[in-house]
């Protein structure tokens, strides 16, 4: 389990004092108030908080879709805390296989296509892609529906697509935003199941969840609650309340 | 390069998504390059007609007139108007005066006259030509049946008449008119020929919708208050430039001209014409490029309009593209991409319509029209410029999205 110091060694994520200031109408929204936690390689973290506790900037965050207003986020190495907007297209090209609710997929693409798409701005060559976007939707049991457009697809089938999407660019970490939020629940179980053959396969994998039940599966959970670390540890004692705060954190 | 083919593939895919909306934003560059193609098909078909058909002065001849041959936008036919009137003391004169003249020969013409018989009439647009007894050796008229008047019938100013071909036909069908009698403005005329066919000019004015008949009887019928047009032939082809000398040095001094002043009259070789015509076709150019601009620029704010609104509908995906891993130049290039190859296409339809048009012409009036290659180059690469120009705002546009804000977009 991770110290959270930031200071061991193989850490992947370590972010330092974290703020992200929002100015909305003229008024000052603080997401993030001086987030400080690290994820080792190989971690199943889910960061938890109910709407409006800073998880989502988190996300956008630790995704490098956002950039934090004050601190340092070390992404493998790298301070990708004040990194240009091209520099962190590469970032999150290399680094990082994005799993969003909604899917995200092109919809007039097909699902192999959808899973080429991180290769493409990779400048790798159409065959090659065309090689590793088949063994991604292998990994998740897609092949024979490859050639099928995603509003052909069932949800589940969906999200697994968008899976080997995350998958095929062989990223640091997936990064995963209420993976299961749009499916019912047997669905969204055989999501979960398959989170757990890719942890077991070694996966860096960052859930972002309001659902306890999701977080309880994962080894550890970070609770946010207005733009503060409020717990870290077990995902099941966090999702149930019962760790305190900064078990693992600081 | 791998990202223009991947860019190229994507740009065609929403190009064949939406195939009708894609055809009518390109209908301003479809129009604009087809009226170009159109243009400069119909200039280079009148130029290669112009330079077969304005050669009618035969060889060492020279036109003397006080109208220029033409041209276009900077004549002011007030002036021209209100110089002296060409008349037959100046042939006269030109005859005596000028040593390395051959032959002289004025002619006058009225267009708009009827031509009738006891039986027939032709519609009011003959052209009535009163010419002199020399006028078949400068002009390239000639008589296909019967004969030309004579000296004493041109002098005399007998009512004779030789018919253009498309009159006999109309008047006499089947028949020959030598020996008929035929009535211009209410006279009595005799035909004493037929003239050769000498076909249409420039492919819709028929030469051969005209009368010929002598000078003199012109001038009773129309009035002696004309200008003359006057043929001049040089005695010998050496002598064709010192003859327009004679003749230029001849008329500024019967008519005055100061010194310092330029002629007030005009002479036409086959050349002259020929440039004249060549500059009118130059401005014709310029025109249809013009128009060509002016529609590739509604056709421009087309693809603007359609690529922002194709921006907009896409926010999500281009949110996405960004998200993983796509750079603003990418996105950009992406968008770019789209609206070159939107005008290009749209210039690729409109050359198709437009060689269609001139074949058409060509077809329908017989008119030879021909497209420069250089047109077809010019109109697809102010194609692609436009798309470029009108197509990189909403690029820019689409490029600078925010990943997170484009992908809640629904």
């Amino acid at each position: 389990m991770s110290d959270g110091s930031g200071a061991g060694t193989g850490r992947l994520i370590q972010v330092d004092d974290i703020t992200r200031v929002f100015h909305v109408g003229g008024e000052e929204v603080r997401a993030l108030r001086g987030v400080t936690f690290g994820i080792s390689r190989g971690e199943w973290v889910a960061i938890i908080g109910q709407s409006g506790s800073g998880k989502s900037t988190m996300m956008n965050v630790l995704g490098c879709l956002d950039t934090p207003t004050s601190g340092r986020y070390m992404l493998n190495g790298k301070d990708v805390s004040r990194m240009s907007d091209d520099e962190l297209a590469v970032i999150r090209n290399v680094e990082i296989g994005f799993i969003f609710q909604t899917f995200q997929l092109l919809p007039k693409e097909t699902a192999l296509a959808n899973v080429e798409l991180p290769l493409v701005y990779r400048g790798m060559a159409a065959k090659e892609r065309r090689e590793r976007a088949k063994a991604a939707l292998d990994k998740v049991q897609l092949t024979h529906r490859m050639h099928h457009r995603p509003n052909e697809l069932s949800g589940g089938q969906r999200q697994r697509v968008a899976i080997a999407r995350a998958l095929v660019s062989e990223p640091s970490m997936l990064l995963a935003d209420e993976p299961t939020g749009n499916l019912d629940s047997a669905t969204g179980e055989e999501i979960v199941r398959l989170f757990e053959q890719l942890h077991q396969a070694g996966h860096t994998l960052v859930l972002v969840t309001h659902e306890p039940k999701l977080a309880a599966r994962c080894p550890r959970a970070i609770r946010l609650s207005d733009g503060e670390i409020v717990a870290d540890g077990p995902g099941r004692e966090v999702a149930m309340g019962v760790a305190g705060p900064m078990v693992a954190g600081v | 390069m791998r990202a223009f083919l991947d860019n190229l593939r994507l740009a065609l895919g929403t190009f064949l998504g939406n195939p009708l909306r894609s055809l009518l934003t390109l209908l301003g560059i479809v129009i604009g390059v087809a009226t170009v193609i159109t243009m400069m098909g119909l200039i280079e078909g009148l130029r290669t007609k112009v330079n077969r058909d304005l050669g009618r002065l035969g060889a060492h001849t020279f036109q003397l007139t006080k109208w220029p041959a033409g041209g276009f936008g900077r004549f002011n036919w007030a002036k021209f108007a209100k110089r002296p009137d060409m008349g037959l003391e100046d042939v006269r004169a030109i005859e005596m005066f000028c040593p390395s003249v051959g032959v002289v020969a004025p002619s006058d013409d009225q267009g708009g006259q009827k031509v009738s018989t006891v039986s027939a009439e032709t519609r009011p647009s003959v052209r009535i030509i009163g010419a002199s007894t020399t006028y078949p050796m400068t002009s390239g008229v000639s008589v296909q049946s019967g004969r030309y008047f004579n000296e004493v019938e041109g002098m005399d100013g007998r009512n004779v008449v030789l018919l253009g071909v498309d009159v006999a036909d109309l008047l006499f069908p089947g028949i020959d008119p030598v020996g008929f009698e035929v009535r211009i403005q209410n006279r009595p005329f005799r035909v004493i020929g037929v003239l050769q066919r000498r076909g249409s000019f420039l492919g819709m004015v028929s030469m051969d919708n005209q009368a010929l008949i002598p000078l003199r009887v012109f001038q009773q019928l129309y009035g002696k208050e004309r200008s003359l047009d006057i043929d001049i032939q040089a005695k010998d082809p050496s002598l064709f430039r010192k003859a327009q000398d004679e003749v230029t040095t001849l008329m500024r001094r019967r008519r005055n001209v100061d010194p310092d002043q330029p002629n007030d009259f005009e002479i036409h070789t086959n050349e002259s014409v020929t440039a004249s015509f060549n500059q009118l076709s130059q401005v014709i150019t310029i025109a249809g490029i013009g128009v060509c601009l002016l529609s590739l620029v509604v056709g421009g704010i087309g693809i603007l309009n359609i690529m922002l609104v194709s921006v907009m509908e896409r926010t999500r995906e281009i949110g996405v593209r960004k998200a993983l891993g796509a750079k603003r130049r990418r996105i950009l290039g992406q968008f770019a991409t789209e609206a070159v190859l939107l005008a290009l296409f749209g210039g690729g339809l409109g050359v198709g319509l437009g060689f269609g048009l001139v074949f058409l012409g060509d077809w329908m009036v017989g008119f030879p029209m021909s497209v420069p290659p250089w047109a077809v180059g010019l109109a697809l690469s102010m194609s692609c410029g436009v798309g470029l120009l009108f197509g990189i705002y909403p690029a820019a546009r689409a490029a600078k999205l925010d990943p997170v804000e484009a992908m809640r977009n629904e």
